[in-house]
């Protein structure tokens, strides 16, 4: 059994600690002998969409936004929808996320083009929305709550085709208005959650290592790990996240 | 006199007597006093001094002050420094309320202020300093300010409209930092590294300015000596790092107990030998001669300095406590968690250490930055690790992660302390690094406890 991930733009887009979502995956597989390969894709590098399991889309600074957004267009636009058609799973987190929407707005009233994958669209903000946030994650979703770090000042605002990862009961989520976080479409997944999301929330972790296996190995079930390190971090994140 | 002005010196002063009657160590009550009677008091109090020097940055603010404070010692200038640890408006304040006269006199002293990064704005437009120093920027504390960019853009627009005569001095090797220097009105003095030998094979991940602030291209590096910190140029628009004014060579670092360079200064060239570890601290070293040589300091006074310079407060301290030894090194950030790592276990000796993270806000409320530390380079060279503080669960799970088995993790600092040290054996050393709120608790029970002396009182 074999997992391949693609880590898009491990430089410019890996600032809030992102990388430990590639690690946990990476472990857990381990722990399971699940052999994992990391390929790390840069500016101007092409994809082999038949190669890669999972992608994983971090989140920058700012002004790498329209650097990573014309990179995604000259190179890598066809391939990553050819991904999707082939049932990889993309998982993408704050600026990652919302270049796989339609576009960002910034302030100047331009548009930064996404690549359409998500059916939202994200919007500059005044304010930035920064601090712990907790969701009631989706039905699909096996981990009740997912808990995490917000920080981002771009407001995202889903369409009908694609679902919110969860509600949000502490926190601000996809806009500070209407208490949605995250979106899903077909196997995009997209959310502002740091922390790293994945690490203190195992199941969540888990669900998406057994999608991505489950493109080559129908019905595929992960063993059960020890998590309950995992959990009591997830607990005291969670305990946290009320504090203020 | 202002009377508004004298009301809020003279508050401040009661304020800080009753303070220290309870055995606290804090600076910013009393700034916060006056800041509140008086909103221009910085203003005024710089009536009471000569030159005032800011020293700002990510990492090394302490340290290189510290330096600089030695350096002024040594040469019998008398100066006020923020020493007491709050470097936002009300601790400056605070400091300089605490240690002028009431009046202004004839012999005034130097104002030797480490500044927060993003309040060094706000001092400007109430100061005019003689020197500023700017040592490195990095990833730390995202919640306060987003991002890195931010502080770097408010950097720009504050230094700009500096008067002729400040002397800004820049870290070359950080491109974020060189840059600074362009089109500025007064002398920029430049310092930095040279000496191949300290490189890393590539840029770390916790890199925050690898592409060009010119034009966005990616920047080629030949040298990475941490971060985005080297010998860097940019291909498409031909940036490239100043030649610095002053440079370290021939360095010898010497794990935790020190390191010995040869400076090169465009007075003459000295060798030092030094107590305080790491190629951080060479960056902290080099940014206090080049402000040194900015006040017209001989090299021979710099150099006696040297000899008998003791580490700063709390970022990297050595203590004695029964039989053993504890090293205590503030760790709050990528970058600065990275070089303590490098420094501290990257020699043959397996070590002890004790981690210990909080969540407020002076430590920044995000955890997420552990991730982005390379604790991986850590395992098969730790003896012991005992993890604590608010978020020792989230430790210890990096660790789980970086294949490091840990003792044992207790939410309560000072018990988790005491039990790791009682566990070690006589003679040895355990590291400790605590983020900012632990160290201020770490340090009030060792002084409780009679080990070390009540920290403000140096």
């Amino acid at each position: 059994m074999k997992l391949t991930i693609g880590w898009l733009y491990p430089k410019q887009m890996s600032t809030y600690g992102d990388r430990g979502n590639v690690l946990t995956i990476f472990k857990r597989c381990e722990w399971r002998n699940i052999k994992v390969d990391v390929l790390e894709i840069d500016l101007k590098e092409r994809i082999d969409p038949k190669s890669i399991d999972f992608y994983f889309f971090g989140g920058g600074q700012d002004v790498a936004q329209v650097e990573v957004s014309n990179d995604l267009h000259k190179y890598k636009k066809e391939a990553l929808f050819e991904a999707v058609k082939l049932k990889a799973t993309i998982f993408s987190i704050c600026g990652g996320y919302q270049l796989l929407g339609k576009y960002y707005k910034t302030f100047e009233s331009s548009e930064i083009p996404g690549l359409g994958l998500l059916d939202a669209f994200t919007v500059a903000g005044d304010k930035r929305m920064i601090g712990n946030i907790m969701i009631e994650a989706n039905s699909s979703i096996p981990e009740k709550n997912i808990v995490g770090f917000e920080n981002h000042s771009g407001k995202t605002y889903l369409g009908k085709n694609a679902v919110a990862l969860g509600r949000v009961v502490i926190g601000n989520g996809n806009n500070g208005e209407d208490r949605t976080e995250g979106a899903m479409q077909d196997n995009v997944i997209g959310c502002y959650l740091h922390g790293p999301v994945l690490a203190k929330n195992p199941k969540f972790a888990d669900y998406l290592i057994e999608k991505a296996l489950s493109r080559k190995n129908k019905d595929f079930k992960l063993k059960k790990l020890d998590d309950s390190l995992e959990k009591a971090t997830h607990e005291t994140a969670i305990e946290r996240s009320h504090n203020p | 006199m202002d009377p508004r002005f004298l009301t809020a010196k003279l508050s401040a002063s009661i304020l800080k007597t009753s303070l220290r009657l309870f055995g606290r160590g804090a600076t910013a009550a009393p700034g916060l006093v006056a800041e509140y009677i008086d909103p221009n008091s910085l203003k005024k109090l710089s009536q009471y001094v000569s030159d005032i020097i800011l020293v700002t940055g990510t990492n090394g603010k302490t340290t290189t002050a510290r330096i600089i404070g030695s350096i002024l010692e040594n040469s019998n200038k008398k100066f006020i420094h923020n020493r007491e640890g709050s470097n936002l408006m009300r601790g400056l304040i605070g400091s300089l309320i605490s240690k002028t006269p009431i009046f202004p006199s004839n012999e005034k002293p130097i104002a030797l202020l480490e500044v927060d990064e993003v309040t060094l704005p706000k001092v400007i437009s109430q100061t005019s300093p003689s020197i500023i120093v700017i040592n490195n920027l990095f990833r730390d504390q995202l919640d306060r300010y987003g991002e890195v960019e931010t502080i770097r853009k408010i950097w720009v627009n504050t230094l700009r409209n500096l008067d002729e005569s400040t002397i800004v001095i820049l870290n070359s090797d950080d491109p974020s930092v060189a840059h600074l220097g362009n089109g500025l009105r007064g002398r920029v003095i430049y310092f930095g590294i040279e000496d191949k030998k300290y490189s890393l094979e590539g840029l770390p991940h916790a890199s925050d300015f690898t592409s060009c602030i010119e034009c966005g291209s990616e920047l080629k590096y030949d040298i990475v000596y941490m971060s985005h910190i080297g010998r860097y140029k940019c291909q498409k628009c031909g940036l490239r790092r100043p030649k610095p004014d002053i440079f370290a060579e021939k360095i010898d670092l010497r794990d935790e107990t020190g390191f010995k360079a040869r400076i090169s200064t465009p007075e003459g060239k000295f060798d030092i030998k030094t107590s305080i570890p790491g190629l951080y601290n060479v960056y902290n070293s080099l940014g206090a001669i080049s402000a040194a040589l900015a006040l017209n300091i001989s090299l021979q006074k710099i150099i006696q300095a040297f000899k008998g310079f003791e580490a700063a407060f709390g970022r990297t301290e050595v203590i004695d406590v029964a039989g053993k030894k504890l090293f205590l090194a503030l760790a709050k950030n990528p970058t600065g968690f990275n070089e303590l790592i490098r420094t501290i276990f990257t020699g043959r000796k397996k070590r002890y250490a004790f981690i210990a993270v909080n969540d407020l806000i002076a430590d920044g409320k995000d955890v997420s930055w552990l991730w982005d530390v390379d604790f991986e380079l850590m395992k098969g060279k730790v003896e012991k690790v005992w993890v604590s503080g608010m978020r020792a669960t989230d430790m210890n799970l990096r660790l789980k992660y970086a294949d490091i088995k840990v003792e044992g993790y207790n939410s309560n600092i000072t018990q988790a302390l005491e039990s790791a040290y009682t566990n070690i054996p006589q003679g040895e050393t355990l590291f400790v690094f605590p983020t900012y709120t632990p160290m201020l608790e770490i340090k009030k029970f060792l002084s409780e406890k009679g080990y070390s002396e009540r920290f403000w009182e140096d």
